[in-house]
């Protein structure tokens, strides 16, 4: 099967910082691929160098036969991409609903002149409410980003995200939430993943990734240290030792 | 003209650009304004310093009376004008600012008359000669002097405690309020500072010119921002030679552009280039 | 009656002049503060070529290409710089046309330009004329805020990075912006300087691109209806009380204070928070 992301040898340089040392991975269709590691292991810079926010000092990234390298955050996001952040950035002034749909309208906003001759927003609200749906936020779609709590706005983003109808979706979801909404969270992208969604999580914490990710991707410094089944990687010896060398929250 | 003479009409010009420039550039490193209505501080200054040498006779004085008036009225902008509109979009500061400075010249044309102050008897205006040029010694006074202040100030700002604690004030605020540094003290001595030099800066370019009018702060003022953001916000160092280079480029460029182009408009055409190639500025830390 | 249809063109030129503005800094989010400029351009480029004989009515669409060009260029290097560079480079702008039609012979000069041959358009005429654009502008503006374009530019204002991770070509919007609100400043301009026959270049200054700024802060930024009613009051202002003629800056600039210090969104937010206020 063809691969659906392939990283070939990507290397990160900040200054004279190593942040990504040679790392390659492939991503195939319909997979929910877990990307680990323990503090400062380079998981959110290689995501930002699939994103395109950084640009790798060699190598390259490919989305199925189109190179990466070259092409601005949202024309790779135009060309099947989505990110769904840690730090949740909903737009403010208008309600959950039209956050999503803003997303949704995609084709509409691909340039000034089609925009311009579209103002109906009807079906875009419609898709709305559906990926608030699938995310499990109906309830909430008249309600302003404002006043959400931190669980809430995490499956505004997703729903956002699922909204552009990506070929791929990159998500950094855990962090900050508690064990019950993390687990309902982590529960919540196993089922967009089995319904066709491949999906690459960053995320921290562990034992939710071991339940729902069937492959994993280790790093450690920038390196890649182990690739593949959660239980063959976390009984790696090197894995075992970069978390519990220095990070506390590996003991579990 | 001598190429010696442009340069040096270009490094009065610039350390006088360099004052005032020095104020803005304390302000943005600490709070992330642009604050236009500095320049209100700068004519505030040049006013005073007539005034008192026309009544007293001193320049010593007026030098002194200017400074801490400019100082004052520094720290009461920031207190009445952009201490409670801190958490706010950066725009509204800016234009809140450009307000201010566009009512107090306004201000200053209401109480001094639009046609402007002189001095009396206007001090410093003799000639010196050094090698092949001659200076009148209060150009000499704003080189040396602008060289001595801000040599001074950099001293300060990374040896004393105040000068480390106004740098950990713009890197990491609640970090440096945790350390028992008072934000609020160090802003106001920021202010102080910026403001005073800014007066300072008045009453030097008042002597030069024997002239202080209502609108001498505008074109001042546009300029010093274009150099804050030419030398690299917020850094001192690179705001000073910015100050000195912009001089310098304006006074070789109305010489050999001035047919095209006027004074500011090559200023600011110096400016749109740099950023062009260097968006960051001249001398960014990044 | 001639004074007064003088007036009302005039305010009508202000009006048109500040909706330019409001699509670039209320709607898009972008700090212009030299606006002016392509005001400017627009009436350099009518006033030269109805000089050299052209129609009027032929020479507004061109000055309207004129401004917007020079809009899409200066639009572009804005591309390059930081948000809060971008207000100092568009100051530079402004101070860089003003310097090079000062010192041109060929663009009039310190002196400017004068003798500008009449439109064929009686005073009345062209008053209707000035108003029909007004609302044209007004309706185009209003359609723009309801349509896909508005959301992208309420977008961008609000947050440009995460805009653009939503797969928006935030670039190419901002330079969309750009290019219709200089061209429609170029309009404004074009009509000016065929209303007043003359021109030079202290009317196109900084303290001009302050004073549109001005109107479209006031007014609330974005909002259509704020801006004209700020537009219409603030150019009618010095006529009406002749004391403010004298202070006018002083107005402009303390209302600008005042309006940033208690009210950043301007006359039309004050508003709504005080319907808001009054429903509860």
């Amino acid at each position: 099967m063809k691969p659906l992301l392939s990283v070939n040898h990507v290397t990160v340089r900040f200054g004279g910082l190593t942040a990504i040392d040679d790392v390659s991975f492939e991503v195939k269709p319909g997979e929910l691929l877990g990307l680990i590691g323990p503090n400062g292991a380079g998981k959110t810079t290689m995501m930002r160098a699939i994103v395109g926010v950084v640009r790798p000092s060699q190598g390259s990234v490919m989305l199925e036969d189109l190179a990466l390298n070259s092409l601005s955050i949202d024309a790779r996001i135009r060309a099947g991409l989505a990110l769904s952040q840690q730090l949740v950035k909903p737009f403010r002034e208008i309600n959950v609903q039209d956050n999503v749909a803003f997303a949704a309208g995609s084709r509409k906003t691909r340039t000034p002149t089609a925009a311009l001759c579209h103002v109906n927003r009807q079906a875009e609200r419609a898709q709305a409410f559906e990926a608030l749906g699938r995310v499990g936020i109906v309830g909430y779609a008249q309600q302003s980003p404002k006043t959400q709590p931190l669980g809430v706005l995490k499956r505004l983003e997703m729903a956002r995200a699922l909204a552009l109808k990506p070929k791929l979706l990159l998500d950094e979801p855990l962090a900050g939430l508690n064990s019950k909404e993390a687990s309902a969270l982590a529960q919540t992208i196993a089922d967009i993943n089995r319904q066709g969604m491949t999906i690459i999580l960053i995320e921290h914490n562990l034992s939710e990734i071991m339940r729902i990710c069937q492959r994993l991707v280790v790093l450690d410094n920038g390196r890649k240290i182990a690739e593949g089944l959660p239980r063959d990687a976390m009984n790696d010896p090197g894995v075992r030792l970069a978390y519990l060398g220095g990070d506390a929250d590996a003991a579990d | 003209m001598l190429f010696i003479e442009l340069i040096a009409q270009g490094l009065i010009q610039g350390s006088i650009y360099a004052l005032i420039a020095l104020g803005l550039t304390l302000v943005y490193g600490l709070l992330r304004i642009l604050h236009v209505a500095h320049a209100a501080l700068f004519t505030l200054g040049g006013y005073m310093g007539v005034l008192v040498t026309n009544q007293f006779d001193s320049l010593g004085l007026a030098m002194l009376v200017a400074m801490l008036v400019s100082g004052f009225a520094g720290v009461l902008m920031y207190r009445l004008c952009y201490e409670p509109i801190l958490h706010q979009p950066p725009f509204v500061a800016l234009i809140a600012s450009i307000g201010l400075f566009i009512a107090s010249e306004e201000i200053f044309r209401i109480v001094f008359g639009a046609y402007g102050l002189s001095y009396r008897n206007p001090p410093l205006q003799a000639q010196v000669a050094l090698g092949p040029l001659s200076f009148k010694q209060a150009e000499l006074l704003v080189m040396v002097g602008g060289a001595l202040i801000i040599g001074v100030l950099a001293l300060l700002q990374s040896r004393t405690r105040l000068g480390i604690a106004c740098q950990a004030t713009v890197t990491d605020p609640e970090m440096a309020e945790s350390f028992g540094i008072d934000l609020k003290k160090v802003r106001y001595v920021n202010f102080f500072i910026g403001s005073a030099l800014a007066g300072m800066a008045g009453v030097m370019v008042a002597l030069l010119n024997n002239l202080v009018e209502p609108t001498m702060g505008s074109v001042a003022s546009y300029k010093a921002l274009a150099i804050i953001v030419l030398g690299g916000l917020g850094s001192v160092p690179g705001t000073l030679m910015a100050a000195l280079i912009l001089g310098v480029v304006e006074a070789f460029g109305t010489i050999y552009l001035g047919k095209l182009l006027d004074r500011n408009a090559i200023a600011f055409a110096f400016l749109i280039l740099v950023l062009m190639v260097r968006p960051q500025g001249l001398f960014s830390r990044k | 009656m001639e004074y007064e249809i003088s007036l009302v063109t005039a305010v009508g030129i202000s009006v048109l002049f500040a909706l330019s503005l409001n699509l670039i800094t209320g709607f898009c989010g972008q700090i212009s503060l030299g606006h002016a400029a392509f005001f400017g351009i627009g009436a350099y480029g009518s006033a030269l070529l109805c000089k050299v004989g052209l129609p009027f009515l032929l020479s507004l669409p061109l000055a309207m290409l004129l401004a917007g060009g020079f809009g899409l260029v200066v639009g572009l290097a804005s591309l390059r710089v930081r948000a809060d560079f971008l207000a100092i480079t568009t100051m530079g702008v402004g101070f860089l046309f003003v310097g090079v039609v000062r010192q041109q012979e060929r663009l009039g000069g310190e002196m400017g330009i004068s003798g500008i041959p009449d439109t064929g358009f009686s005073k009345l005429a062209f008053m209707l004329l000035t108003l029909g654009l007004c609302v044209v502008a007004a309706l185009f503006s209003h359609y723009i805020r309801r349509s896909w374009m508005g959301q992208v530019f309420n977008a961008i204002a609000e947050d440009e990075d995460t805009t653009r991770v939503l797969g928006v070509d935030v670039p190419r919007f901002k330079l969309a912006a750009f290019a219709m609100g200089t061209a429609l400043a170029g309009l404004a301009g074009a009509l000016y300087a065929n209303n007043l026959k003359f021109i030079s270049p202290d009317s196109f200054g900084f303290v001009e691109s302050m004073t549109v700024l001005s109107m479209v802060v006031i007014g609330g930024i974005g909002s259509v209806a704020g801006v004209t009613a700020a537009a219409i009051v603030l150019s009618l202002l010095p006529s009406l009380f002749t004391f403010v003629g004298e202070y006018k800056l002083l107005v402009y600039g303390g209302l600008l204070f005042l309006m940033m210090r208690f009210s950043p969104d301007g006359v039309t937010g004050a508003l709504r928070r005080a319907m808001a206020h009054g429903r509860r």
